[in-house]
């Protein structure tokens, strides 16, 4: 009985779980069959625990070509081009082992994206690490940046935004979501991981198997202890030079239409691809698993089965084509070797070359993978509070103080280590709250932004979700990208308690109607629980990365302002909320705020922006920090400007705010605001844009003039000063 | 007509399509030359071997690719006298091959660096690809071998040969008299460490690049 509880235990099966199995099989599972079912059941392969929610999500409108449940989603942006994009969580491994852990992570997104025929065009990033004085932060901090940015810059996927959160929530249990994007050519096929067409070859491609990452999967969907260090052993290594190669070589053969479907190796590696490969295309599979290319001859057959080694994929391929497939391979200086069969029917057989190991159909494996509907208590709404913000300190020093802080102060030294311009497509990258490319055949902008603050979803988790979409939809109406889709990482902690669960339910919910709301539907994404170490749970994470198209190629309206004379407006919702959030908690203390909006009026602003964004020359929309720090950006010179003597261009700003005083209305965050910067001569249009909304208001608050900040008379900031404590940066927390 | 121009292609290059994106911008024709196969000089009219991490960067970076098969031919038509342009891997390579003297070693600052930089042409200088003479190009680096060093004969050597090419107005990686691009003494074999290819549309930041790569269709 012991020996049976640490079987079950070594596989994460729990006893019931055994029993369905049991129950399925009508009888016991042979020894093959336990890794099968503990890679196939994890929480991380059969989103066990969230898949009777994830049903609700808004995951279609006319632009989407395929929702979740693929390798990515794919969408129609228009002029015959498509774009597949997808975010992933590698929380667990990169904060093990933080330079590979967050390298597989980036590689993994974009073999998600090759997968499905659309070359990677664009990678993002958000990272949540520890407080400042966690010990473990820096080595974190300077790792998994160190192993994002030598697996992209190697492979050639320029990395163009990111977002870093620092919070002691995540001392233990980091978050490292990974986005990647690829691009459909006009005329360029989608392409499915479906193991279809019985007779066809399984053909195995890429780096051979080694031991690494065995049982990741099922480590990923458990909490974190003290032996966490000894899970070493379970992070994959990446290679992006093989990885370049790989993608080069499938694209080939897929865009030679040699390849009926294809997948990577991800998570639970050869068995999860081709179990889910053979179960969505309704077939049965023959697989010898000596035929297998291994690193060390005397890896075992469970080994194997559930190696994550990296930079692996399954093909599907006629045998007609096989010896060109190989050829195309052989070019790139890649092995590819057959190793199985589609069959009819259901069973997947497994050999070890004569000997037959198993015959077990993927239905119990795949289709009947356990479906929880997990007892949850959701969260209380936060409480409607007055606010207020009364300085102690001189307001010069505590402006300088703030903006310097390593939580608000540019992330440069975490981009700068990252090409953003391979590709040759960039044309804002990181400096900027959205990401534009170019794309070169149809002449038009393709935006990106993230999504989910994690000190709103301290506040209130409903929200939070919320603006995890409406804030990055509403950056990028400011800078003229109208948003199509959203892909999200749901990072969360333990589901099995009723709080957590809570939460998951809550923030789902409330993210879905926003994506309603603004017709983003959801196309992909992930879901990572057991955020949890030593029964600390993370602050709920709902990350979101939003993509749009901007029709013509403009780089008005900028993030900062290049000429004086510009009347400053700060144009938002007439029901605006205050939020003490960033300040609070930069004081110690809790976030507090006034209550929450409409997403009905958020879509009419989003639509004002777009407008506005047709003529205005610069704009910000108010973040973190509120107003002061949406007028210190707008106050930077472009990164690209090299003549040291420009200092960028200063603001004269007056602005009383009945009711209200002064440093309330500049160190609060704004649901929903932006500053617009325009010549005086369109003033009137702008005037005229916001009123023909009945739920928005404008006001004009200043002009560009000098190299000041001055606000009202209650305090003027040089630039110089400004700058320098903007670009502060994090130096002091990392390890270099 | 007009020959194309050769973009080799080594395994790991990853700067080969922006290449091509950028002749088709400047209307003039280019195509892949595959490192592993021979070619036929006289079919082109200058060559170019693009950015990227070739082989990974392993063993050292360029040290595989400047011996691929296709390179034995593309030092034939260096000797010949056609233009050569090495790009940050490329620049690499052609170290590694001996066509241009000197190495590329670690950034001081010891990391991988994405930023603009201003690139001084010499007013002397024989590059048979610069653009614009004493002319100040603005142009993105991404690098993180990109410390040009010699031994001081070398360096002295490059100075009274008129060989250098571009110099940083501010030194981002520490390379020795501030050398961002040099050519051989014949001013046809030519390499930088920006990326001209980044740098060819305004919305793009800048479009100096167009003045190099533009120097083959002129």
């Amino acid at each position: 009985m012991k020996d049976f509880n640490k079987l079950l235990k070594h596989y994460r099966l729990s006893l019931s779980e055994y029993e369905l199995i049991k129950k399925s099989l009508g009888r016991d599972l042979k020894p093959i069959e336990w890794p099968l079912f503990s890679a196939l059941w994890s929480e991380h392969c059969s989103y066990k625990s969230t898949r009777v929610h994830l049903k609700n999500l808004y995951t279609k409108n006319k632009c989407v070509l395929q929702g979740p449940g693929e390798n990515a989603g794919v969408i129609d942006i228009g002029m015959g081009e498509k774009v597949a994009f997808k975010m992933e969580s590698h929380n667990h491994p990169s904060f093990i082992e933080p330079t590979q852990g967050a390298a597989t992570g980036v590689g993994g997104i974009l073999r998600d994206i090759f997968t499905m025929g659309a070359r990677p065009m664009a990678s993002m990033n958000y990272l949540c690490f520890g407080a400042s004085n966690n010990n473990l932060t820096p080595k974190l901090l300077t790792n998994v940046v160190k192993g994002i940015g030598g697996y992209g810059n190697c492979v050639g996927v320029p990395t163009v935004n990111g977002q870093t959160t620092f919070h002691e929530s995540y001392n233990n249990n980091i978050l490292v979501n990974a986005f990647s994007l690829g691009l459909y050519q006009k005329g360029e096929e989608i392409f499915y991981g479906k193991a279809s067409g019985a007779g066809n070859l399984i053909v195995y491609a890429g780096a051979a198997t080694g031991r690494d990452g065995v049982h990741g999967a099922a480590m990923a969907s458990e909490s974190f202890d003290e032996d966490s260090e000894k899970k070493k052993p379970n992070v994959q290594i990446g290679d992006p030079f093989f990885e370049k190669l790989l993608i080069e070589a499938c694209l080939e053969v897929m865009h030679k239409n040699l390849v009926v479907g294809l997948q990577d190796m991800g998570a639970a590696g050869l068995t999860s691809s081709t179990f889910e490969m053979a179960s969505r295309a309704g077939t049965g599979l023959k697989i010898d698993l000596k035929k297998i290319p291994l690193r060390e001859p005397d890896i075992t057959p469970e080994e194997i089965l559930l190696s994550e080694s990296q930079e692996r994929m399954v093909l599907i391929v006629e045998p007609k084509n096989i010896n060109e497939v190989i050829k195309v391979f052989k070019k790139w200086d890649l092995e590819c070797s057959e190793i199985g069969e589609i069959t009819n029917g259901h069973l997947v057989e497994l050999y070890w070359g004569d000997e037959l190991l198993t015959e077990i159909s993927h239905k119990p494996l795949v289709d009947e993978a356990p479906k929880y509907n997990r007892a949850f208590k959701k969260p209380e709404p936060s409480p409607v509070e007055e606010i207020n913000i009364k300085l102690k300190n001189d307001v010069k020093t505590e402006v300088l103080k703030l903006l310097s802080h390593h939580h608000l102060t540019t992330r440069e030294w975490i981009y700068t280590q990252y090409d953003q311009q391979v590709g040759a497509k960039t044309m804002y990258a990181c400096d900027d709250y959205v990401a534009q490319l170019v794309l070169p055949q149809t002449e038009r902008v393709l935006g990106m932004a993230l999504g989910c603050r994690p000190l709103m979803m301290q506040w209130d988790v409903s929200c939070g979700a919320k603006d995890s979409i409406i804030l990055p939809v509403l950056q990028m109406a400011s800078r003229g990208v109208k948003a199509l889709a959203v892909t999200d990482c749901l990072n969360f902690g333990n589901p099995e308690k009723e709080k957590i669960m809570g939460q998951f339910v809550e923030a789902l919910e409330s993210m879905n109607e926003a994506c309603r709301q603004f017709d983003t539907p959801v196309i992909s994404g992930n879901v990572s629980l057991y955020n949890e170490t030593l029964g600390e749970n993370i602050i709920p994470t709902p990350a979101t990365a939003v993509v749009g198209i901007k029709e013509k190629v403009n780089t008005f309206p900028k993030p900062y302002v290049e000429k004086e004379g510009l009347e400053i407006y700060l144009v938002g919702l007439k029901d605006e909320k205050l939020w003490q959030g960033e300040w609070n908690y930069l004081n110690g203390m809790k976030p507090k705020g006034e209550g929450f909006v409409n997403l009905k009026d958020c879509v009419s602003l989003q639509k004002c922006f777009l407008q506005l964004s047709e003529f205005t020359s610069a704009s910000q929309v108010i973040g973190r920090l509120g107003l002061l720090r949406a007028l210190a950006r707008l106050t930077e010179k472009d990164h690209k400007n090299l003549n040291e003597k420009d200092l960028g261009v200063g603001l004269e700003i007056n602005f009383n705010e009945e009711g209200r005083g002064e440093e309330t209305s500049l160190f609060c965050e704004r649901f929903y605001s932006a500053l617009w910067c325009v010549e005086p001569r369109y003033s009137e249009k702008l005037e005229k844009i916001v009123l023909e909304h009945k739920n928005l208001k404008f006001k004009k608050i200043g002009i560009s003039k000098g190299s000041t900040l001055k606000f009202n008379e209650h305090f003027e900031i040089n630039l110089k000063d400004l700058n320098n404590a903007l670009k502060r940066g994090l130096s002091e927390i990392t390890l270099e | 007509m007009k020959r194309p121009v050769g973009v080799l292609r080594f395994l790991g290059t990853n700067c080969d399509a922006d290449i091509l994106q950028a002749y088709e911008w400047l209307g003039c024709e280019a195509k892949y030359i595959w490192w592993a196969d021979h070619f036929k000089i006289e079919d082109y009219c200058g060559f170019i071997l693009p950015g990227g991490f070739s082989y990974g960067d392993y063993l050292r970076c360029g040290a595989l690719a400047a011996h691929a098969p296709a390179m034995s031919d593309v030092r034939v038509a260096a000797e010949k006298g056609y233009p050569v342009l090495g790009i940050c891997n490329g620049f690499q390579i052609l170290c590694e091959a001996a066509l241009l003297p000197g190495a590329l070693t670690k950034n001081l600052s010891r990391q991988f660096q994405d930023q603009w930089v201003e690139v001084k042409s010499n007013l002397t200088g024989i590059c048979k690809w610069d653009g614009k003479k004493n002319f100040k190009y603005k142009l993105p680096i991404a690098h993180s071998m990109g410390r040009f060093i010699a031994p001081g004969d070398v360096l002295k050597s490059l100075e009274d040969k008129n060989q250098i090419w571009l110099t940083y107005t501010k030194n981002p990686n520490g390379a020795m008299l501030d050398i961002a691009g040099i050519c051989n003494v014949t001013g046809n074999v030519a390499a930088l460490m920006p990326h001209p290819e980044r740098a060819m549309k305004d919305w793009m930041g800048s479009s100096d690049g167009a003045h190099i790569l533009g120097k083959l269709n002129s």
